[in-house]
């Protein structure tokens, strides 16, 4: 048997983003990170291989204990293509699932969000602190949807009562300690 | 390197009749277990490195050697290209742990869907852009529609045909409905050497 050869396609040759790494950050080799605009990930979040970072359209920030899963991309150049400040800000304790698509131009991610397998967050969109985007639903462009909300794929909504949002927190951290030991980070190459 | 290999195609065929998509992302492939004429398309994405964490008490007590499965797949499985396939995870006993993803024989994943399930049954056909959610559980002969949402911990009884955002059971596989389940014509279509759909 020959040697065999690597599945992985060669490095991406877009522009290499000016980063900014936590020495606690968990990133996987096959990461993309691409922009011209400078890319901050705060401690102890953990992304998955394959998710896709591009600050093309401005800075982009990603709170502490964040998950970003494989093939997600944060900042996503939307259809206006316009360069702002801050693209893309994610806060806190936010899961980014399977696929999800934030669009890059002002906007903001709220503390404790869950965006959805599949989901899409539209340009400017501002989502509250605590809100569950389920899989495949959409925030329109330019959107604020207020803390607590439940967004539903067939569009309806709802607001998230429960009060559990300490206890998903938590859950979640425990998540991330799992996810640093099984994920190889290799954030030199980022650097 | 020598010059008598022969020429490299788009799919990797092994011994027992897989073919894999040289485009294909596997990751943690020790993890992963394939029965044997399965096809994998091109950026299909199976999370093998998310492994279980915690093992079973009985297992533990008994000294066995850790069973580091991810993602089993039977035989006769077809991934269509862009879909996902990732081990479900929850906290279990104050401590967050992945558990595996099993999958039976001749079952059909459509393109761009993302399966989070405990376990799918055998003779599923899976449609385009589904999402299935964590710890669902796909019993035999089931038919899930093009863009449904499977919520979390949903469990499909065998011989339903479900869709809709959230999914809910619209019918049932009519009598001798099952045949149309049957893979193995579907896989001889594709590989290196792809053999005309039979007529």
């Amino acid at each position: 048997m020959s040697k065999r050869h690597s599945i992985l396609p060669p490095a991406p040759s877009g522009p290499r983003p000016p980063t900014h790494l936590s020495p606690t950050l968990t990133i996987s080799d096959s990461a993309v990170l691409t922009g011209t605009h400078s890319i901050t990930l705060h401690g102890e979040t953990v992304i998955h291989p394959r998710a896709r970072l591009d600050s093309l359209a401005g800075r982009l920030t990603v709170g502490r204990r964040c998950v970003v899963h494989e093939r997600a991309t944060i900042g996503a150049v939307g259809a206006s293509g316009r360069i702002v400040e801050a693209a893309v800000t994610v806060g806190d304790y936010v899961v980014v699932e399977v696929g999800a698509v934030i669009e890059a131009g002002e906007t903001v991610v709220g503390e404790g969000t869950v965006v959805g397998v599949g989901a899409r967050v539209g340009a400017g969109a501002v989502v509250g602190k605590h809100c569950t985007l389920t899989p495949h639903s959409e925030i329109a462009a330019g959107e604020v949807v207020p803390d607590f909300t439940v967004v539903y794929s067939n569009g309806l909504r709802r607001t998230d009562k429960r009060g559990v949002a300490e206890l998903k927190n938590k859950g979640l951290a425990r998540q991330i300690d799992v996810l640093r030991r099984m994920i190889p980070s290799n954030p030199a190459k980022f650097a | 390197m020598s010059s008598r290999r022969p020429p490299r195609g788009e799919y990797i065929e092994t011994d027992t009749g897989n073919k894999v998509a040289r485009k294909a992302t596997l990751v943690g492939t020790q993890n992963i277990i394939l029965g044997g004429k399965t096809v994998i398309q091109p950026d299909v994405m199976i999370r093998g490195d998310l492994v279980r964490t915690i093992q079973p008490a009985s297992q533990s007590a008994t000294g066995a050697a850790p069973n580091n499965t991810a993602v089993s797949i039977g035989r006769y499985c077809f991934l269509s290209r862009g879909c996902c396939l990732r081990p479900p995870g929850r906290l279990y006993k104050g401590a967050f742990t992945y558990m595996p993803l099993r999958i039976g024989d001749h079952v059909f994943v459509g393109p761009a869907s993302v399966v989070q399930a405990a376990s799918i049954g055998s003779h599923v056909h899976i449609g385009a852009k589904v999402a299935i959610g964590e710890f669902a559980i796909v019993k035999d002969y089931v038919r899930i529609l093009d863009g449904t949402v499977v919520p979390p911990h949903m469990v499909i009884p065998s011989f339903s045909i479900v869709a809709g955002q959230p999914a809910r059971l619209i019918g049932e596989v009519p009598e001798g409905g099952h045949e149309a389940f049957e893979l193995r014509d579907l896989y001889r279509t594709v590989g290196n050497n792809p053999q005309p759909t039979p007529v």
